[in-house]
């Protein structure tokens, strides 16, 4: 297996672990608290997508996942805003440790949830194209991979223009930043924290999508993509979207390459080694201006 | 005259009561429904909840037990089983046997309470160590690692003729007392491990582990995974070309395991097991109760789990205490006939599954019985 391959196999999983990562941000940089339901909320994103990929006659369609992707998109953010206006406002003005252990009971409502509906057993989900490899200058290279670090690609593109080239971007930054402030001069705070649970969980079900074609969903899968994220939010900086999305493409490129040069074990035990280190030498991360205020 | 009337009626209502409860058979089953091994505790409550509720057809007819359960979630965590025990233990029927849940690590945790409360602990796990011990009150109704792994390492040494063999398999209890099984019977057999290499259960990717397989030039891979690492691994070797022969672990015969996965990406794959309720003819009518009871698959641990309910209230049939009988009994049993190897193995056969690449359902390849005595010779 050549090196290539390993490569796109990393990016896919970093452009996957990247909308993960951004969800969390965003979420974070509203609500000023931790959602731990994040992952959660991916795995749901991939139920989502086998509930209705059996509803919808794809079979027939040469990109079913696709057509899948912006209704499980849509059914994310629902789940986002709900999740906003159940465990994140009643609580908003206790301590913050309030917020994340009302996020940690989501996640386990949504784990017993998808359990209870769907089962145990690992699913998967509709594939982004059909087909299985192309060869690139002699090289295989899985057609899903390349779709999904294109979906991911765009998606973080989209979401990227949103934010720094619309009047509801700014507020939503706006809001992010000092809610006190942009309350005062009429911005809609409430509605606009809401929107980023709503736009963190879209991402967060896109991303079950993506993952759980090739790497399979079971109800309690979300732990393994929250930690993830966590990792590459502490490492890329914690509340900047840059960052995020770089350091989703560090860890999984870091995991890939790890596993191929030592062991998938090791690899797992040296990621968090690299994460200590990053806390102790550099724990604003490589992009965190605003650690300090959120961390 | 009223006092002695009265102290009779008593003892009359007394001795009824005592007559109706040794009547009743009350079995917690203790599973993990929840966790990483919710799919395995699934199939064990489905096949156990079938024993304790047959139709005709598929269990025992004659019924002079009244047996009743209770469904625990054990969720794959060694406190919450012991936790379930406890509270199992607190029922109005006192339990003499409960069904245990399928991690070995959990089973571990279990073993002094059984011991304690004299309680027989029926288990399905393939973990070698739970009968190594010296528990008098474990019994095993699913082949233990020394058996299964002992197949599944002759298959690939003595039917596929390989002799350096890479084995993979998982970080867990489950996958190091595999991995430590095969690596004896493979050098037993004269083939050599040529690679070693565990996987993490959160292992996504597992192209770097392909790589290095085909690099240790291998000319077989033995797996010891769980399900989804299992598939994660078939599905990315056969998208990387890897052309070696495959022999699994148990989880690789689940039918669950097999729908996640192309017919073409398990071509040519093997997997020792038990049983194979799907794809043995011989099990065709649980198989179809099962599917209607259960609405899912019916697999080897649902399997193994049926037969030692039954096994149990066969014994709870028998004067003495259960775990007595138990130890004394030659159950002939669905899968296969159980019988203690005195410490506890009840189940001594292994077969081999494979697939054709055309369909997800395999054929029984080969049938081992007591494979690790022959090995052993």
């Amino acid at each position: 297996m050549s090196w290539a391959q390993i490569a796109i196999d990393g990016l896919a999983l970093g452009a996957a672990y990247a909308l993960v990562a951004l969800g969390f941000v965003l979420i974070l940089n509203a609500a000023g608290a931790v959602n731990f339901a994040q992952g959660d909320l991916v795995m749901a994103g991939g139920f989502a997508a086998i509930a209705l990929a059996s509803a919808l006659p794809l079979d027939a369609l040469p990109v079913p996942g696709l057509v899948l992707a912006p209704l499980v998109a849509l059914a994310g953010g629902g789940a986002g805003w709900i999740v906003a206006e159940v465990a994140y406002r009643p609580l908003r003005h206790r301590p913050p440790v309030a917020v994340f252990i009302a996020t940690i009971a989501v996640g386990i409502m949504l784990q017993h949830g998808a359990n209870g509906i769907f089962g145990a057993a690992e699913r998967r989900t509709p594939p982004l194209v059909s087909g299985d490899a192309v060869v690139v200058g002699g090289v295989t290279l899985s057609l899903q991979s390349l779709a999904i670090v294109a979906t991911a690609a765009i998606v973080i593109l989209l979401l990227h223009r949103l934010l720094e080239r619309t009047q509801l971007g700014r507020r939503l930054r706006a809001a992010a930043e000092d809610p006190e402030m942009a309350r005062a001069i009429g911005i809609p705070v409430r509605r606009l924290t809401a929107l980023a649970f709503a736009l963190g969980a879209g991402l967060a079900a896109l991303a079950g999508l993506l993952l759980a074609n090739v790497y399979f969903v079971t109800p309690t899968a979300g732990l393994a993509f929250m930690l993830k994220a966590y990792i590459a939010v502490t490492i890329g900086g914690w509340g900047s979207l840059r960052g995020a999305v770089i350091g989703a493409f560090l860890v999984a490129l870091f995991e890939v390459a790890a596993g191929r040069l030592f062991s998938a074990s090791l690899a797992d035990a040296l990621l968090y080694a690299a994460l200590l280190l990053a806390l102790l030498f550099k724990p604003e991360g490589l992009f965190g201006e605003a650690a300090g205020r959120r961390a | 005259m009223k006092t002695v009337l009265f102290l009779a009626a008593l003892a009359a209502l007394h001795a009824a009561a005592a007559a109706r409860a040794q009547d009743r058979f009350h079995l917690p089953l203790l599973v993990p429904i929840t966790g990483a091994l919710a799919l395995e505790g699934q199939s064990e409550r489905d096949g156990a909840l079938l024993a304790l509720d047959p139709p005709t057809a598929a269990g025992d007819a004659a019924r002079p037990l009244r047996p009743s359960h209770a469904v625990f979630d054990t969720g794959s965590n060694p406190q919450l089983a012991v936790q379930a025990f406890e509270r199992a233990m607190a029922a109005e029927i006192r339990p003499r046997a409960m069904l245990g849940p399928i991690d070995g690590n959990s089973m571990l945790a279990l073993l002094p309470l059984a011991e304690r409360e004299k309680v027989a602990l029926l288990s399905v796990s393939g973990t070698a160590r739970l009968t190594e011990l010296g528990n008098a009150h474990i019994f095993r109704f699913f082949p233990s690692d020394v058996v299964v792994k002992a197949a599944q390492a002759r298959y690939a040494v003595q039917e596929l003729q390989r002799r350096k063999i890479a084995l993979v398999y998982q970080n867990t209890a489950y996958g190091q007392s595999g991995n430590e099984q095969l690596g004896r019977w493979i050098e037993s057999l004269g083939a050599a491990v040529v690679y070693r290499n565990s996987v993490p259960v959160t292992t996504k990717e597992m192209s770097g582990v392909i790589a290095q397989v085909r690099d240790s030039g291998a000319d077989a891979v033995l797996l010891q995974l769980h399900s989804g690492s299992s598939a994660l691994f078939l599905k990315q070797a056969a998208r990387a070309g890897l052309a070696l022969p495959i022999v699994g672990g148990s989880a690789l015969h689940q039918p669950s395991t097999a729908a996640l996965l192309e017919p073409a990406e398990l071509k040519g794959v093997c997997a020792e097991t038990a049983s194979a309720p799907a794809a043995d003819p011989g099990l065709a009518g649980f198989a179809r109760i099962f599917r209607e009871r259960m609405k899912s698959e019916p697999d080897a641990f649902a399997l193994a789990a049926f037969d030692a309910v039954n096994a149990a209230l066969a014994a709870a049939r028998m004067p003495g205490p259960l775990a007595e009988s138990l130890a004394k009994i030659r159950h002939p049993g669905l899968a296969m006939t159980y019988e203690s190897d005195g410490k506890g193995n009840m189940a001594h056969d292994a077969i081999i599954v494979c697939y054709d690449g055309a369909s997800r359902t395999p054929r029984i390849a080969k049938r081992y019985a007591r494979p690790h005595e022959a090995a052993r010779r």
